[in-house]
């Protein structure tokens, strides 16, 4: 048994949650205590939807055991009674899955006139994002029909889904590109589908999948039943965007050779075309990147953590297109590591047995990683970027879970030629500048030492934006301030721990605050490596000497 | 008199008890919060109460995996290891969640085989299958009763139940000795050594409305008297709390002119407050003194639900709210139909519901904010009235926009 204190992913009903409140005419029932509900304010809170999201809890009480009362059928009633979905899906949770009750027949006597799906998504053996991609795989086989293609090319856009990461902008990027190609989507979902677009899947050319995490098995299973080829890449960077198109074009046209009525093939437009303005290049990242100012990103080394998906895209896309070095990246997804390691294995830095991809799902393990490679990037979860906080790095977020400010109103894709403009510019925002840092780096005195006790910018907003709680706010400052007194104090050490003389310390206290702490333990690491118990002046210029900075 | 409670089904929005977690870990300074519990009770710790982010809490989740289901009792004694380790703590809250109950975990004997002779283990009944929300801290403050000194057969003092934080304490101290009222302590106080002695001569005088079965256990196991009065909410409230606990006490004081005060003072709120038609939708059991501030305030109120009404603690209250409609356990699906037939000014409801609501075009405001906001007592008039106003008048401010569907277009596919 362990001490569970940060949960990377939902629980099943929660994944089951984001199908039915992703689709139109769907609707989810819990059978579960009233404190399942819980998943509900994510919705409303994150989303702010406007309406109520499509998930009943059909309350089970402590009375209702000790009774026998099952109230499912009268929920059941209820909910078409007063919303007339066409499906409805029913499912435990992690109390009422041990009472073993044949949820079938229950659900069959409520006589509903809207379907009844009983889907078995035991929370011990499933969390969220597997929940969710099975039970749209489900829904996917149940309803899509076989029928003719459609007469223009088309897609299907497989994945956007209820408290995705960014999918709201990812669909209206991937709407514009098809747009430019001339191409139709036939149907997208879950987000916004109802069960007779679920019909309708076969119908198209080819159906986008981008994200692993949802859609792929759906769209993997179109193409073998109905012939519909899948395209399952994530066009995350330029260059992936550009063979992404390509691919897609190529596609769609054998599917269109095939044709008897033959189309007329398509063709890829000039790339300014993909533009905002149609008239620019499709993104400023490769200008970008050229850039004199870009220049100092090929020395800084980035971590990467979180789903599979948005791991490898953004380790390839700092690697390949910003020229940053990767120290690192791992995934909560244990199912995916394999596949994880197998795309970036040219990527991480061999570490003797070769590649170290950290795999994990307790957060303290990836704090750790992060506090022993003290890199000049973190892209994580909201988690990294508190842990980011407490060590001083700058993190941006890359992948869920997230926090209500990863649910931000504008237009920020991570996909496509725009997602790649808005990965560079977060990256470049959230990353220490170049030519400053020089400066700051070569007098160590900029007036910023203020920031020692205020903490990099006394970036707070997560607790003023918190969800709900009034007394967060307050929490959250005495949290940030009590970690940053102690920030030069990093939390991995050598076993061995050389002392600072005092010549050595006042000469240390001239680096810039920022980046004390990491060049205090990387001396005390060279220190330690070569045999000295104190660090004198000259150690210090000599290791400083060694280590190259 | 006796209002008529109207009782439903039950089916409203609000959180299972382990949500108190959140503020009584910061209350109780040397406690630990263990929850044996599922991935489900972490993720709503989480998400709900955005509070597990936070270096080293001072609660976590004993998490029960497929592999432990089969166990008869979860072995807990590493944990606890682990937990003296990193914060030795005074006390130990153990709180059950749906999974283990259904599981018939034998929390009692648990509790007891974890406890140290330094290190109380305590049992704290929370799981979403019997309670709601803030009622869990009476089950936290049941769990500490006996722990509370036995107070000498004269020691005739008050002993404030309920958590309230530093600065609410500090000024009901400040009144009672203004009024001559002996203070015995709180219950719970900032540390579990600093519990209030208790016995046959206490007032115990309840601060917060959702402690009834504490207050009964202390009536019998004590022989205190605990004051039947309203909570002291606004300022008719604190006037009715402060009167009836001096009287308690054999003192008479005369808080009239206080209290016309303390409406004169609220007065640029009542101006917006009155006339106003307001709705209770059920969720943070703090429903009957706000209803009742808002009524005496000038407000009508449609309905004021609560999860949990007990006649004989919440006596007064109901008196104050003679001939509104009060219901217990609502349907929160009968409330909306009411709530689109009716066009409340304001509906106080759960976080779940609060944005759909306003999305319906009705001003709702979030009624899990009252449980973290300083409303108590004189001082905390203002803050009370304010909570009320604010979301009033802001969409005021705001309304041109509102009732053209095209700005909801595609927020919800």
């Amino acid at each position: 048994m362990r001490l569970a204190l940060w949960m990377y992913q939902g629980t099943a009903h929660h994944g089951v949650g984001r199908i039915a409140n992703s689709m139109r005419g769907v609707h989810a029932v819990f059978h579960a205590p009233q404190g399942d509900d819980y998943v509900n304010p994510i919705f409303t809170m994150l989303e702010r939807t406007p309406d109520f999201p499509r998930m009943t809890t059909s309350i089970v009480s402590g009375r209702d055991l000790a009774q026998g009362t099952v109230r499912l059928p009268e929920t059941l009633r209820k909910v078409e009674a007063r919303l007339h979905p066409d499906v409805i899906i029913v499912c435990a949770s992690c109390s009422t899955i041990l009472l073993q009750e044949d949820l079938e027949r229950i659900a069959r006597s409520a006589a509903t006139r809207a379907e009844v799906l009983v889907y078995d998504a035991n929370p011990y053996r499933m969390q969220e994002i597997r929940a969710a991609d099975g039970l749209f795989d489900l829904l996917a086989r149940r309803y899509a029909r076989a029928q003719s293609l459609t007469p223009a090319p088309s897609v299907n856009i497989l994945g956007p889904a209820s408290l995705g990461f960014h999918n709201r902008s990812d669909l209206i990027c991937l709407r514009r590109m098809l747009a430019t190609l001339g191409v139709q989507v036939n149907v997208v979902a879950p987000q916004g589908a109802s069960v007779g677009d679920l019909e309708r899947l076969p119908a198209a050319w080819a159906t986008i999948a981008p994200y692993r995490e949802l859609g792929q098995g759906a769209a993997r299973w179109l193409e073998e039943q109905f012939g519909v080829p899948a395209l399952t890449d994530a066009p995350i960077g330029v260059q992936p965007t550009l063979g992404w198109l390509g691919r897609l074009v190529e596609t769609l046209n054998d599917v269109g050779a095939r044709n008897e009525r033959r189309p007329a093939p398509l063709r890829m437009p000039p790339l300014t075309a993909f533009s905002l303005d149609g008239m620019s290049a499709p993104s400023a990242v490769p200008w970008f990147a050229r850039t004199a100012d870009m220049e100092s990103y090929s020395t800084k080394r980035a971590f990467v953590f979180g789903d599979a998906t948005h791991t490898v895209g953004m380790v390839k896309f700092l690697h390949d297109e910003l020229g940053m070095q990767i120290a690192g990246a791992g995934t909560y997804l244990e199912y995916e590591a394999a596949w994880v390691a197998q795309q970036l294995a040219q990527y991480l830095p061999q570490d003797g047995a070769g590649p170290q991809l950290l795999v994990t799902d307790v957060f303290q393990q990836v704090a750790q990683r992060i506090a022993e490679l003290s890199p000049e990037l973190v892209c994580g979860t909201q988690m990294e970027r508190h842990a980011c906080r407490k060590l001083d790095l700058p993190c941006m977020v890359i992948a869920p879970p997230t926090h209500i400010e990863n649910h931000l109103l504008s237009y920020r894709p991570i996909l496509g030629f725009d997602g790649a403009d808005t990965l560079a510019d977060e990256v470049y925002t959230t990353a220490t500048l170049g030519m400053e840092k020089h400066l700051i780096d070569m007098f160590g005195d900029a007036g910023l030492e203020y920031g020692e006790t205020q903490g990099k910018g006394g970036v707070t907003e997560e607790e003023r934006a918190g969800t709900n709680d009034g007394t967060q706010g307050a929490e959250g400052e005495a949290e940030h301030s009590r970690v940053n007194s102690s920030s030069s104090h990093p939390t991995t050490t050598s076993p061995v721990h050389p002392v600072w003389s005092g010549d050595a310390l006042v000469m240390l206290k001239k680096v810039p605050f920022f980046v004390r702490g990491r060049v205090q333990k990387n001396v005390e690491r060279y220190a330690a490596q070569h045999g000295y118990a104190t660090i004198t002046a000259e150690i210090l210029i000599e290791a400083r000497e060694a280590l190259g900075g | 008199m006796a209002a008529t409670i109207l009782k439903e089904d039950g089916a409203y929005h609000s959180f299972c008890g382990l949500t108190c977690v959140g503020w009584l870990y910061q209350k109780i300074k040397d406690s630990f919060f263990l929850v044996l519990g599922t991935h489900t009770c972490a993720h709503l710790l989480q998400n709900v109460l955005g509070v597990m982010v936070f270096a080293r809490p001072r609660f976590g989740v004993a998490l029960i995996e497929e592999a432990d289901l089969s166990k008869p009792q979860p072995d807990l004694a590493a944990l606890i290891d682990e937990i003296v380790a990193d914060h030795h703590p005074s006390v130990i809250f153990l709180l059950s969640s749906c999974t283990p109950e259904v599981m018939k975990v034998e929390f009692e004997g648990l509790a007891r085989s974890l406890s140290r002779p330094d290190l109380p283990v305590l049992f704290v009944p929370a799981s979403g299958l019997e309670y709601t929300f803030s009622q869990a801290e009476d089950s936290v403050l049941q769990a500490l009763l006996p722990f509370c000194p036995m107070a000498a057969p004269d020691d005739r003092r008050v002993v404030f139940l309920g958590s309230v934080n530093d600065a609410i304490a500090d000024d009901f101290r400040v009144e009672a000795t203004r009024l001559g009222i002996p203070v015995a302590g709180f219950l719970p106080d900032n540390h579990f050594s600093a519990l209030p002695p208790i016995g046959p001569a206490t007032i115990v005088a309840p601060l917060q409305p959702y402690l009834a079965k504490v207050a009964g256990r202390l009536a019998r196991e004590r022989g205190a008297t605990v004051l039947s009065s309203l909570f002291p909410f606004g300022p008719d409230g604190t006037r009715a709390f402060w009167e009836d606990l001096a009287a308690a006490m054999g003192i008479a004081v005369d808080l009239r002119e206080r209290e016309r005060q303390a409406w004169e003072r609220l007065e640029p709120h009542l101006a917006i407050l009155r006339g106003k038609r307001v709705l209770f939708t059920a969720d943070n059991l703090m429903e009957l003194p706000l209803a009742r501030f808002l009524k005496n305030a000038g407000c009508t109120i449609l309905e004021c639900s609560s999860p949990y009404i007990n006649r004989k603690f919440h006596a007064r209250e109901l008196a104050a709210l003679d001939g509104v409609r009060i219901v217990e356990q609502p349907d929160f699906d009968r409330q909306v139909h009411d709530i689109d037939l009716l066009q409340p000014d304001l509906v106080i409801s759960n976080l779940a519901t609060t944005n759909p609501l306003v999305g319906r075009g009705v001003v709702a405001k979030w009624s899990t904010e009252f449980s973290f906001m300083p409303i108590h007592g004189w001082s905390g008039a203002a803050t009370l009235a304010g909570m009320f106003t604010r979301p009033l008048q802001r969409h005021r401010r705001l309304d041109p926009l509102a009732h053209d569907p095209v700005w909801l277009a595609g927020m919800m596919s």
